[in-house]
């Protein structure tokens, strides 16, 4: 069969799958047993078994499930409430008031956390439930939440920038520290949204009587703040003093949050047993959806259909300008029906080479792959940040990405920003080499 | 029978959380060990398999309780007999490959242990070991699935509907 | 046509790689396009891990493996990551026709034929501090990845630490190792004078990447399409031996350009090291005293 045809046939039966109903990570599954069956290979199954064995042991996933964990612990503690009291007196000026919380734990915490979505899922637990509960418009909580969760891949330590440098033999330190100022672009645009956004809708925000808090009861509210604070710097330091790699501290950052639990009076038997299976029923679903998807990815690569519309990208001889807009739009495509990672394994063997011929310099490519795939991570149908969103609030898939499509525009105009100022990715790497 | 069906749920939940303390635990001791100048050997390698295991082992718990994510903006709007047949269609798709999964799972355990397979860190440990609890892990997925499919036939709502009702409730 | 899958460990900048392009090409013409392998490199289709196994079960027709990964399946497959056994091109050469039929054994016994191999520049120390002798390493902490260069590690009175390839960067800087043994091209590829300075040639060993093929896929084939398949092994390997050489010589140029101080190893260093591995090639004999012994009589 022809491999447009083929295209076509297998996303419409994704769609299908997706919309009768059937669990996401098993159509990602089904669609790719029917990619091989289609093309007539004869190994569906044992491909399978070897695919699957590969994606559930990486090591650096590990660390996923102990920031889920740790995001349980944290919010039956009620550090959340406290996260929250001791922020809003500052946030008190600023239109959109606690809805910077979840912009500003989620760029925090993304400097501990390789992932979007363990970064949504272990602040979005915090902090969800309770700006619904102070009412806040659930809408723009979610949206902040799906947009600034994609940080987690952005600002260093990141897993795709890793997967990245490896394949591109572009340095990991370098690429590290060339995220640094987009992800603070990123966190500004994402504020300066809100704050406009803020401005615009006052009814979908809680109504609180101004009122101009002294400085002392600031600085007593920030009092609160103290055990979480504790624990980012304990997290933070670890790595950055050569306690631990960025996978262990994963493992540290649950330590830490059981002892404040312990410390705090809020750790029992039972509580304990809640954020375990709490932490459990979210990894279970990313993992057995990251089996799927690495299974469609190995199904995809045998069918060659991602290699193929890179090769023809680069094959129309586009100046350099043109081709990153192709490649945007290719990656925003493929982002649509392959999770991030995936599509930039896929595609980079093939882009690479093109790259390079157009002069683009490959440190500040790695940074805008980087953008593109934070928008794959909040589109429709296969999204990860939309399904952590999900599973978190019950909210339809659609909602969230209807909900999250002015962060999703918020990245693109970054990346546009990226590419009329490379200096913004590629001043701090320079600096650091001289 | 239900208390049973109950404890095969909480026994597949509770084996997964042992999996994930046991990630932390082997991790620290790895931080501690390379204060004091040891090495964990294979350290990497099993909380690799206690990841895959904690996955696996938590499959049906995650599915009874809702767990696993999927699109239910179309099917909401679905109602009486017509729910019915979808969720049945959904079920029986979902339950063949489950098996087809669990099954090669299986072989592949076996093709281990035949050939005797090793993994390639520190120490050689025999791979069919941690790859069982891959396959055991599905195959406790599909008697989830069955039980949901039986309910279904039953004309009762599977567990996991529930759930989802539950949340889409909250959104009214 | 058939359409074939070759999976491969590493990126296309690697040497490796670009000589697996080659070899699918000169097949694909060599039999007139009847055979058509499609090359995934950097373990895009199949980990690294696991490609071993997808030969093996005619998951894939063929691939790459560094052969050192299979060292827990036999000893045999770690004769070329033993210390100081072979520490030139010449006498790596020279040890790989001893290792050849011990490993063309084993693999048989896996169910895949050996194709070529392509040998990876000579692992040599990389350092914070310069090296003079094995004093200067001492108490240092170094990384391993295996049990031999854990033992090694021991065995220079360093303390062997477990850190992962893309953390290695970060853990420089941090200080959870001070030291590592690899090749010129994985510092050269990973822009090593970010995060460490002295570069010691002390060439330990020299491992190669091995490409197989599933016995059946083999067997398969007419007699003219497996010549074909033949020559043009002969052909990559060839390329590979002596393409690893100039390398070598690039990648460690590329790093004194960068600034990091490449030096020789002083006598006492290298008199020291080599009774390091003379240790570590006994016990690797007695691992398997059999097929170890036949490979360092045939080598000797
Ligand atoms: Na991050
Ligand atoms: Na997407």
């Amino acid at each position: 069969m022809e491999l447009t045809v083929l295209s076509l046939v297998l996303a419409a039966s994704m769609i299908l799958m997706l919309s009768l109903g059937v669990w996401v990570a098993l159509t990602l599954v089904g669609v790719g047993a029917l990619g091989l069956l289609i093309s007539g290979n004869d190994q569906i199954g044992l491909l399978f078994g070897t695919s699957s064995w590969g994606a559930s042991t990486s090591w650096s996933l590990t660390a996923l499930p102990m920031f889920i964990w740790m995001g349980e612990i944290l919010f039956k503690t009620r550090l959340s409430e406290d996260l929250f009291k001791g922020l809003a007196p500052w946030m008190e000026g600023m239109p959109g008031k606690l809805l910077h919380v979840n912009i500003l734990s989620c760029g925090i915490f993304a400097a501990v956390s390789g992932s979007s979505a363990a970064t949504a899922a272990t602040i979005g637990r915090m902090t969800l439930p309770e700006l619904k509960a102070q009412g806040y418009s659930e809408r723009m909580s979610v949206g902040t939440l799906a947009g600034s969760g994609t940080l987690g891949l952005l600002i260093p330590p990141s897993i795709i920038l890793i997967v990245y440098g490896v394949a591109a033999e572009v340095s990991i330190a370098r690429l590290f520290i060339a995220g640094a100022l987009p992800g603070l672009l990123l966190v500004a645009m994402f504020m300066g949204y809100t704050m406009v956004w803020a401005t615009i809708f006052k009814d979908e925000l809680p109504k609180t009587r101004e009122q101009n808090l002294g400085l002392l009861v600031k600085l007593k509210a920030l009092k609160l703040l103290l055990p979480i604070v504790g624990l980012i710097i304990f997290v933070l330091g670890s790595i950055y003093t050569g306690f631990a790699t960025p996978t262990e501290a994963a493992a540290l950052g649950v330590f830490g949050a059981l002892v404040l639990a312990a410390a705090t009076g809020s750790l029992s038997l039972s509580s304990f047993k809640e954020s375990l299976l709490g932490a459990v029923k979210s990894s279970c679903m990313i993992g057995l959806i990251l089996v799927g998807a690495h299974f469609l990815t190995l199904s995809m690569g045998f069918l060659g259909i991602p290699r193929e519309l890179a090769a023809w990208i680069g094959g129309m001889s586009l100046s350099p300008f043109e081709l990153l807009i192709g490649l945007t739009a290719l990656f925003v495509i493929l982002g649509c029906f392959l999770d991030g990672i995936s599509v930039v394994v896929l595609t980079v063997a093939v882009v690479m080479p093109v790259v390079q011929q157009a002069g683009i310099d490959l440190l500040w490519f790695g940074i805008f792959i980087v953008l593109v795939v934070e928008m794959a991570q909040i589109t429709p149908p296969v999204g990860f940040n939309l399904f952590v969103i999900q599973a978190l609030t019950g909210k339809n898939i659609l909602y969230v990405a209807k909900a999250a499509l002015p962060f999703f525009l918020l990245i693109t105009a970054a990346l546009i920003t990226i590419s009329w100022f490379p200096q913004i990715v590629t001043f701090l790497p320079r600096t650091m080499s001289q | 029978m239900n208390t049973l069906r109950e404890k095969f749920y909480q026994l597949s939940g509770y084996s997964a959380g042992v999996c994930v303390v046991m990630i932390m635990i082997i991790i620290l001791a790895q931080v501690i060990g390379r204060l004091l100048g040891f090495i964990i050997p294979s350290a990497e390698d099993v909380s690799g398999y206690a990841l895959a295991a904690s996955t696996f082992f938590g499959l049906a718990y995650t599915l009874h309780n809702g767990g696993h994510v999927r699109v239910t903006l179309v099917i909401q709007k679905l109602s009486g007999r017509a729910r019915q047949i979808q969720e049945l269609i959904v079920l029986i798709f979902s339950f063949g490959l489950a098996c087809f999964m669990t099954f090669y799972c299986f072989q592949m355990v076996w093709e281990s242990y035949v050939f005797e397979e090793v993994s390639h860190g520190y120490i050689p440990i025999p791979i069919w070991i941690p790859q069982s609890s891959v396959a055991i892990g599905l195959l406790a997925l599909n008697i989830a699935l069955l039980d949901s499919l039986i309910a279904v036939i039953r004309k009762q709502k599977p567990a996991y509907q529930h759930q989802e009702d539950e949340s889409s409730l909250e959104e009214l | 046509a058939e359409q074939w899958h070759m999976p491969t460990p590493y990126g296309d900048a690697n040497l490796p790689t670009q000589i697996a392009y080659d070899f699918a090409e000169d097949i694909k013409q060599g039999t007139d396009g009847d055979i058509d392998i499609t090359v995934h490199s950097g373990a895009s289709l199949v980990k690294h891990p696991e490609i071993p196994r997808a030969v093996r079960t005619g998951q894939v027709q063929l691939g790459e493996i560094f052969i050192g990964i299979m060292g827990n399946t036999h000893p045999v497959f770690k004769h070329d990551n033993i210390p100081f056994l072979a520490t030139s091109y010449e006498q790596a050469r020279e040890l790989w026709e001893a290792a050849k039929p011990e490993v063309e054994k084993q693999l048989k016994k896996e169910g895949m034929a050996l194709l070529y191999t392509v040998p990876w520049p000579a692992q040599s120390l990389y350092t914070k501090t310069p090296v003079n002798s094995l004093k200067d390493l001492e108490g240092l902490k170094m990384r391993a990845y295996s049990p031999s260069t854990s033992r090694l590690a021991d065995l220079m009175n360093t303390t062997p630490t477990t850190v992962q390839v893309p953390e290695i960067p970060q853990a420089f800087s941090t200080g959870i190792i001070d030291a590592m043994i690899t090749s010129p091209s994985t510092g050269a590829n990973g822009q090593a004078w970010d995060y460490l300075s002295h570069y010691t040639d002390i060439k330990a060993w020299i491992p190669k990447n091995v490409v197989v093929i599933n016995d059946r896929a083999l067997r398969r084939l007419t007699d003219d399409q497996r010549q074909v398949i033949f020559d043009a092994a002969a052909k990559a390997e060839a390329k590979g031996w002596k393409g690893v050489r100039a390398t070598a010589e690039k990648d460690t140029a590329k790093l004194a350009q960068n600034g990091i101080e490449v030096s020789q190893p002083s006598e006492e260093l290298m008199n020291d090291l080599q009774k390091i591995g003379d240790i570590m090639i006994k016990e690797w004999e007695q691992e398997a005293p059999n097929e170890v012994g036949k490979i360092l009589s045939n080598y000797r």
